[in-house]
């Protein structure tokens, strides 16, 4: 499952990059299916990077501070509903600068 | 006798963690983040303590403060000066917290108290009692080392079950992540002993990695974008090409795992190099990979030839080879190994885990020399007072945690349930501490707070901390009843109401949910589909509720026709001034109805209102006789005046024209919709403990079938479908109870049909039918079936079943001409 999100990600992505909005319902109506079978997809672009999120693997480029942004992300983090309660089931693979 | 049970692979690179328990080995997950490794490096950041795998996240960036591979120091005087908190760290400091880490994967079981910690088989006497001392500092009373080729030829024996009867001779061959080495093993059937060792401290599978980007990646991008010296640039660390480095390092990482399993692969890129965007797709055979790689590979291959020569053996006295660490899923690797030495080459225990999981057998047999003491010690006496603070409900993606702590508490740790947020270690200031900690957005996220001393054991654990994101705000106001929506419900011939935003809910709101048509609109026809929000409890009947939004799409809105079973995409929104707005989009027309309710205007018809009532009337007449010959006066005459007031209401409507412009009509709504509410409570408790009577014959049902001694395999799964049945049942809601008795009804029928001979309760059950639609057909089938019975041929009788069962009426289709077209919302 986790690697059909993540294809269906990397589609959105193209798209988005392509102004392509063909697609858009037909990806929402995907993800409509994700959450309700318990998956919960974040994409972290453009959110500061903090050390703690211990959610995504980063790659950091340039020096360490405190205003690193997500510049590109390469997975999505997905959480998984399981008895009530999230789980981390993906970390998210993020490049930071 | 107690034993050890808890294993510790302590890695130069990796570690893990796994415990033994009567015959199977459970490796622990890391809680935070999914692995079973936890990276051996710890990084310190003033006063915050970082291990594992964020730890690596400092590795580039602040190399002095980053501690790794400090297992090859372990046993020498050299310390490790951290300035960013100006002290000296030894090996064994680093690695006691490395171990203490590793005991916050348990989260079962006592207390650790005694482990067995794995070394390399080049370990002298000091460095196996620094490890040793090491795992003292981590809080365990017990330690006992084991050596690692021994815990991989432990895992490999006990995985295929080998009776060694006479000496023979294994070689251990471990690839790392970053390290290489290859032991030389004598096997008897009483021990397992390292005879020999070699290795390389600086060869392993990251090398692969940079290989694939140096030779096959960056190579090709030169050629396509015209530049040169690129893998130098992307290196240096004032590089323009900023992050591409670990970007085309992940990507060669992935190509390297699939081109273990595939001939060839490949990799997308999508970069910007000198304002110009690459866009390429570049695959990579395995034969390229392979031979890039070689020299790495034969380089090992002069590590084995050289521990079985100067052992003054040939390679045909080895009698296996066992393959360990996660490089060695290359497959060039035991291809290579078997071409030169012609050794018989073992690759089937799992190479990341065959250290920790032969370790865990190993401790599984050894008997522990501590005593539990009888008085139950208290797991954490509380010298500390903790007083907290944070928000409980907030729609910010962040909240502070703040915490004032008396008594002799020196760090903490907060660590959000899910694994996607962890502080690290930190030190409390001032005695207390704030922390700001991030929100998964519409969830409810439970923290964990530990208060640690200065050797990291936990002093107190709050467990208590549970921040909602999203779901309410002092500012927001609440939605006061149900916003629902009308559908079809087929199986009873009429619609109901199913839930769009829960009462309690805080505007603004919006959702999309997808439904299906459950008729077919022609284009230009007069049928139609109707879309109707309405404002009122989801469990009671549609014309109970207040109607907010009301629409008519019929066939002559349409561009194409709307066909049966295609999707219907209805995006919904309630603005905080409670304006309601709808899209609907059907799929089968390709054609979107924007905004259709931004004026909130009520149509109510008084057709509608008729035919509501009409429908509600029969069931109350129906009632009425049941109540009076059951002696239910008292009941009998409460719906008697329900039946009165409805029947007014019809006089009355009688009396306006559809086209009524005062505001007659809204009155009359009303007071249906109260009424019909009255009939809704009076029956409803009813309706539910019918719904629920039928529900526990079901599963009584389910249950003697389950009990029966050849069905046992079926317990699981009725299990799981009963295990939410007390909230199913205390809800109230005669759907989800419908749904509930729908599902043990399936698995009834799927135990049942698992056998032929449960068809003779069946046969017996229908052959007394009076409905067949062919009784000529049917008596021919029931001789068959009778014969069969007597021939106890079951399976000739189960096909007569199904052949009668074909002859009933078809109910579900009845149903459907039952529900009139013009009653139907068109949606299910």
């Amino acid at each position: 499952m986790l690697e059909i999100i993540n294809q269906v990600f990397s589609i959105q992505l193209k798209s988005n990059k392509d102004n392509l909005t063909l697609f858009n319902r037909n990806i929402d109506r995907i993800n409509h299916e994700f959450e309700a079978l318990g998956f919960h997809i974040i994409n972290p672009i453009g959110q500061t990077y903090r050390n703690e999120m211990t959610d995504v693997e980063a790659n950091i480029t340039g020096d360490f501070n405190e205003q690193m942004k997500i510049v590109k992300v390469l997975k999505p983090i997905v959480y998984q509903k399981r008895n009530d309660e999230n789980t981390l089931v993906q970390k998210g693979i993020i490049i930071v600068e | 006798m107690k034993t050890i049970n808890i294993a510790i692979d302590l890695g130069t690179t990796n570690s893990l963690i796994a415990n033994y328990n009567s015959g199977a080995v459970k490796i622990y997950n890391n809680p935070l983040g999914l692995k079973q490794t936890l990276p051996s490096c710890v990084a310190f950041r003033g006063n915050r303590t970082i291990i594992g795998d964020k730890a690596l996240d400092y590795l580039e960036k602040d190399a002095e403060n980053v501690c790794m591979l400090f297992k090859r120091k372990m046993g020498t005087q050299e310390t490790y000066f951290i300035p960013s908190i100006d002290k000296e760290v030894s090996p064994i400091e680093l690695s006691s917290l490395i171990l203490k880490e590793l005991k916050n994967f348990v989260s079962d079981g006592d207390q650790l108290n005694a482990a067995v910690i794995t070394i390399p088989a080049s370990f002298d006497t000091i460095q196996s009692n620094a490890t040793k001392k090491a795992g003292y500092l981590a809080g365990f009373k017990e330690v006992v080392l084991l050596q690692e080729p021994i815990a991989a030829c432990l895992a490999f024996a006990n995985q295929s079950n080998l009776d060694i009867e006479s000496s023979k001779h294994w070689i251990v061959y471990d690839f790392g992540g970053g390290t290489f080495d290859v032991a030389l093993v004598e096997v008897n059937d009483r021990e397992l002993k390292v005879i020999d060792n070699e290795g390389d401290n600086f060869l392993g599978g990251a090398d692969f990695d940079n290989l694939i980007v140096e030779q096959i990646i960056v190579p090709q991008i030169e050629a396509k974008a015209n530049i040169t010296n690129l893998w130098k640039d992307i290196k240096s660390k004032a590089s323009k090409y900023k992050g591409l480095y670990f970007e085309l390092l992940k990507k060669a990482e992935e190509a390297k795992k699939e081109l273990s399993v595939y001939p060839e692969t490949e990799i997308e890129l999508d970069i910007d190099i000198n304002d110009f965007n690459l866009y390429n797709q570049i695959v990579i055979t395995r034969s390229q990979f392979e031979a890039v790689i070689a020299p790495k590979v034969e380089q090992t291959i002069t590590f084995i030839k050289k521990v079985i020569s100067q052992n003054q053996l040939i390679n045909s006295q080895i009698e296996r080879l066992i393959l360990i660490g996660g490089s060695t899923y290359v497959p060039l690797i035991k291809q290579r190994i078997k071409e030169e030495t012609g050794i018989l080459v073992d690759s089937s225990i799992d190479p990341t885990s065959a250290v920790v999981d032969g370790a865990a057998y190993f401790a599984g047999s050894k008997p522990t020399s501590i005593v539990v003491e009888e008085t139950i010690e208290e797991e954490e006496v509380s010298t500390v007072d903790t007083q907290i603070f944070y928000e409980q409900n907030t729609r910010d993606l962040e909240e502070l945690i703040t915490c004032k702590v008396e008594g002799a508490a020196i760090n903490y740790r907060i660590t959000r349930n899910d694994g996607g947020y962890d502080s690290g270690i930190k030190t409390v200031l001032n005695n207390g501490f704030s922390e700001f900690v991030p929100l998964l957005k519409g969830q409810l996220n439970r923290f964990k707070i530990q208060v640690l001393d200065k050797d990291l054991n936990a002093l107190k654990t709050i467990n208590t901390v549970a921040i909602n994101q999203g779901s309410y705000n002092v500012l927001g106001q609440p939605l006061p009843i149900d916003i629902c929506m009308e559908i079809d419900d087929i199986d009873a011939s009429t619609t109901r109401l199913e839930q769009i935003f829960r009462k309690g809910s805080i505007l603004p709101l919006k959702k999309k949910i997808y439904k299906t048509a459950s008729k077919s609109i022609l284009k230009g026809s007069e049928s139609n589909l109707i879309i109707n929000i309405v404002e009122g409890l989801s469990k009671g009947l549609p014309s109970s509720g207040l109607s907010i939004g009301y629409i008519e799409f019929s066939g002559k809105d349409l561009e194409d026709d709307l066909i049966k079973g295609t999707d219907i995409e209805i995006e919904l929104e309630i603005t905080e001034s409670r304006d309601l707005k709808i899209n609907v989009y059907l799929q089968s027309c390709d054609q979107e109805f924007k905004n259709v309710f931004s004026e909130s205007e009520r149509a109510i018809s008084i057709s509608k209102i008729n035919m509501e009532i009409n429908a509600v009337l029969s069931d109350v007449e129906h009632l009425i006789t049941e109540q009076v010959e059951d002696e239910n006066f008292e009941y009998s005459s409460k719906l008697e005046q329900l039946r009165v007031g409805l029947i007014e209401i019809q006089i009355e409507t009688t009396l306006l024209d559809e086209d009524d412009v005062s505001d007659q009509k809204y009155q009359l709504d009303d007071k249906k919709r109260k009424l019909i509410q009255t009939f809704d409570t009076l029956t409803r408790n009813k309706v539910i403990a019918l719904e629920i009577e039928e529900y526990n014959n079901s599963k009584e049902g389910l249950e003697w079938q389950v009990n029966k001694e050849e069905n046992e395999k079926y317990r699981p799964k009725y299990l799981k479908v009963i295990a939410n049945e007390k909230e199913v049942i205390n809800s109230g809601d005669k759907y989800l109870i419908r749904a509930k008795i729908k599902e043990l009804d399936v698995l009834h029928n799927a135990i049942v049909q698992s056998s032929d001979e449960n068809f003779i309760g069946y046969f017996f059950g229908i052959r007394y039918n009076s409905e067949f639609t062919d009784t000529k057909k049917a008596q021919k089938l029931i001789k068959q079936g009778d014969d069969a019975l007597e021939r106890q041929d079951y399976k000739s009788l189960k096909h007569v079943v199904y052949a009668l069962f074909a002859l009933l009426p078809d109910r579900e289709k009845d149903k459907q001409k039952q529900f009139k077209d013009d009653s139907k919302t068109g949606l299910r």
